[in-house]
């Protein structure tokens, strides 16, 4: 195979890592402060809870079927609900935590199993549960946000480890990365995965429980909304019942601009993760720069359409070189 | 005896069936369900979604989807409004909500055709464009006081019906025929079916593509028309639930998610159905916080039901055919 630019920056990790530090550098000319250590690292924080929902999302997408989980936005309000009723109840707050964490996997898992029970398209499946998982959360709070956490439970979203690194992101989001990363690429399941989404009939034909891989995902999704919630619930220190309005879209939007295909079988954990630091150093650098938080939204789309589009016509470009008709 | 009206199916037939349950249930359980005022305002307030979802059927029976439409009707909404401020005559709003819209819907359908990208993440990325677009030129104030640019269509009556409705009914005699009855309505669901063979047999799909998406905006600048002279302005959470109420109403009317399969029948039956149950809930005295939860199990029980009736239909069009078969050869004895 011929080398040049074009099949490396095809490449949608590759590409992200050269986008990187060329959006820094121009964040950078906008504000002074943006390339100043304590900032690179502070910032990081905002992107926590997007982190965990985006690898969720990515695995769901990766598992093919035309996976998608609209809910995981939903899962993160409800959880974070029910864990705030739970301190309010007077159970530790820790124990609380895990609780609420298993229960986030529950809901995942009833995701799952709409998807491969039921053989409901995951659109559907997952716009339905995420309209009945918010109405939950809004019903038993009214609306209203919960408060009253325990001063020791600010620790995970509000400490520096170090005085430099946000505690949820050196405790939490990258231990959760290493994790899933080693499971991805060196278990069994993860190849699973990969295969499940390539190759619906092959997997099964070749002994996978293609249904069962697919509600594991949707349950690790859930866990790690669940896992999110947590975070979210000590860093804004209150619960409110739409939280993660929005956040199933910002999700999607990372997992796409990390590489993952709608058709499945393509996405990697890393590319999702650039995408997020991508995604935060974008919107804190604006804002660090004073432009209005409205603009922010129409920068996101327009690096979405923008990275997607491009990198389509670069590929499409190497297959062409490679000689491969479309 | 399968098909007694022309393109009414069974899918359809259980839709309005489920909606007059719902009506006689709902009528029966409250004193104010079953009155001219609130059954005309369901079908006031239902109009622009009813429109929308026309769009939306086309563009699903696609095999695609877009979730742009709630902040696209924002932006042509804000649009009609601005001319209406500017003593401007009703048809150049009209004109302006229609173009406004038609132009979003093309660039929708360019980027899903030309750019090659998935349509959940084509919309995806207009709608953050969009919705910025709305914040940005509300500038944290809503449109208030405006009068009706099209008074006949949203504050009257034509033969007892209210004319919002009378209105949306003829869009949807329109689409019918266009979709049932000529070539593009092939051509739309050619492609939903088989892409590849669609293109094969000579049919210029991204041309198809970017034609539907393309009505799907124009009709949406129409419903912003609607949405401006029902409201007398604009707010500044305009169109946050219409997308997922037209993709509910066209999936409970019995729209293929998967694409290829679909009618504005049951999308009609399926918007009629949601917005009752919207209405009829908060009468019968359920905290309106429940309406979400209730939208959410409907549209999995619809799609799960939709998909059992099929597995049957496919079960026994397996069976006939076996029999006819066996028949043919003398049969098993």
């Amino acid at each position: 195979m011929r080398w040049s630019l074009w099949h490396l920056f095809s490449n949608r990790v590759a590409f992200l890592l050269l986008l990187v530090p060329i959006v820094a550098l121009i964040l950078g000319q906008m504000s002074p402060w943006f390339l100043t250590l304590d900032n690179l690292l502070g910032m990081t924080q905002f992107g926590a809870v997007l982190a965990l929902l985006g690898m969720g999302q990515t695995l769901v997408i990766v598992g093919g079927g035309a996976g998608i989980d609209l809910s995981i936005g939903a899962i993160l309000s409800l959880t974070g609900v029910i864990l705030g009723l739970l301190v309010r109840a007077g159970v530790n707050v820790w124990l609380a935590a895990l609780m609420s964490i298993l229960f986030a996997g529950l809901l995942g898992m009833g995701n799952g199993l709409v998807v491969t029970r039921l053989r409901l398209p995951p659109l559907i499946a997952t716009l339905g549960t995420m309209y009945a998982y918010g109405a939950i959360a809004l019903v038993i709070t009214r609306g209203f946000p919960i408060s009253g956490f325990p001063p020791e439970f600010a620790f995970l979203g509000q400490e520096y480890i170090f005085d430099l690194i946000p505690a949820q992101v050196l405790l939490v989001v990258v231990p959760a990365w290493i994790v899933l990363h080693y499971i991805v690429r060196y278990t069994r399941f993860g190849r699973e995965v990969y295969l499940v989404g390539t190759n619906e009939r092959a997997a099964a034909l070749s002994g996978i429980n293609v249904q069962a891989v697919r509600t594991w995902l949707y349950t690790l999704a859930g866990v790690l909304a669940g896992l999110g919630a947590v975070i979210n619930s000590s860093w804004l220190f209150s619960a409110r019942p739409d939280v993660g309005n929005n956040m199933e879209l910002q999700a999607i939007t990372v997992a796409v601009l990390g590489g993952a295909s709608m058709l499945g079988g393509e996405g990697s954990l890393t590319g999702t993760m650039l995408a997020v630091l991508i995604l935060t150093m974008v919107s804190s650098g604006l804002q660090l720069a004073n432009v209005p938080v409205i603009w922010q939204l129409a920068v996101q789309g327009g690096i979405l359409l923008g990275a997607v589009a491009f990198n389509q016509a670069l590929a499409l470009r190497a297959a062409r070189e490679r000689g491969v008709r479309l | 005896m399968d098909r007694w009206i022309a393109g009414l199916g069974r899918r359809e037939l259980l839709t309005i069936l489920l909606l007059a349950v719902e009506v006689v249930l709902f009528s029966l359980l409250t004193d104010n369900f079953l009155t001219a005022s609130n059954l005309f305002s369901v079908l006031r307030n239902s109009a622009e979604v009813a429109l929308v979802a026309i769009g939306m059927t086309i563009v699903m029976i696609l095999g695609g989807i877009d979730i742009s439409v709630g902040s696209a009707l924002g932006v042509a909404a804000i649009l009609v409004s601005r001319v209406v401020l500017a003593q401007g005559h009703p048809l150049v709003a009209v004109a302006v909500g229609l173009s406004a819209g038609l132009l979003i819907g093309a660039v929708n359908g360019l980027l899903v055709s030309k750019a090659r990208i998935v349509p959940i993440i084509a919309t995806l990325g207009t709608m953050y464009i969009l919705r910025a677009a709305v914040f940005g030129m509300l500038g944290g104030q809503w449109i208030t006081g405006l009068a009706p640019i099209v008074p006949a269509v949203t504050a009257s009556t034509v033969f007892g019906l209210p004319s919002a409705f009378v209105f949306v009914l003829v869009f949807y005699a329109g689409f019918w025929y266009v979709l049932t009855y000529t070539r593009f309505g092939r051509y739309v669901h050619q492609v939903g079916n088989n892409p590849e063979a669609a293109q094969l047999a000579g049919i210029n799909a991204n041309q198809v593509r970017i034609i539907s998406f393309a009505l799907l905006g124009a009709l949406t600048g129409v419903a912003s028309i609607l949405y401006v002279s029902r409201m007398g302005g604009v707010e500044i959470t305009v169109g946050a639930t219409l997308p997922i109420r037209a993709i509910a109403a066209s999936v409970v009317g019995g729209v293929a998610v998967t694409g290829g399969r679909g009618t504005l029948v049951g999308t009609l039956a399926g918007v009629l159905f949601i917005d009752t149950m919207r209405n009829g809930i908060v009468l019968l005295g359920v905290p309106s916080l429940w309406e979400q939860f209730v939208v959410g199990v409907l549209i999995v029980v619809a799609v799960a039901l939709d998909l059992a009736f099929e597995k049957r239909e496919e079960r026994r069009r397996v069976l006939e055919r076996f029999r006819l078969r066996t028949a043919r050869v003398g049969g098993p004895l």
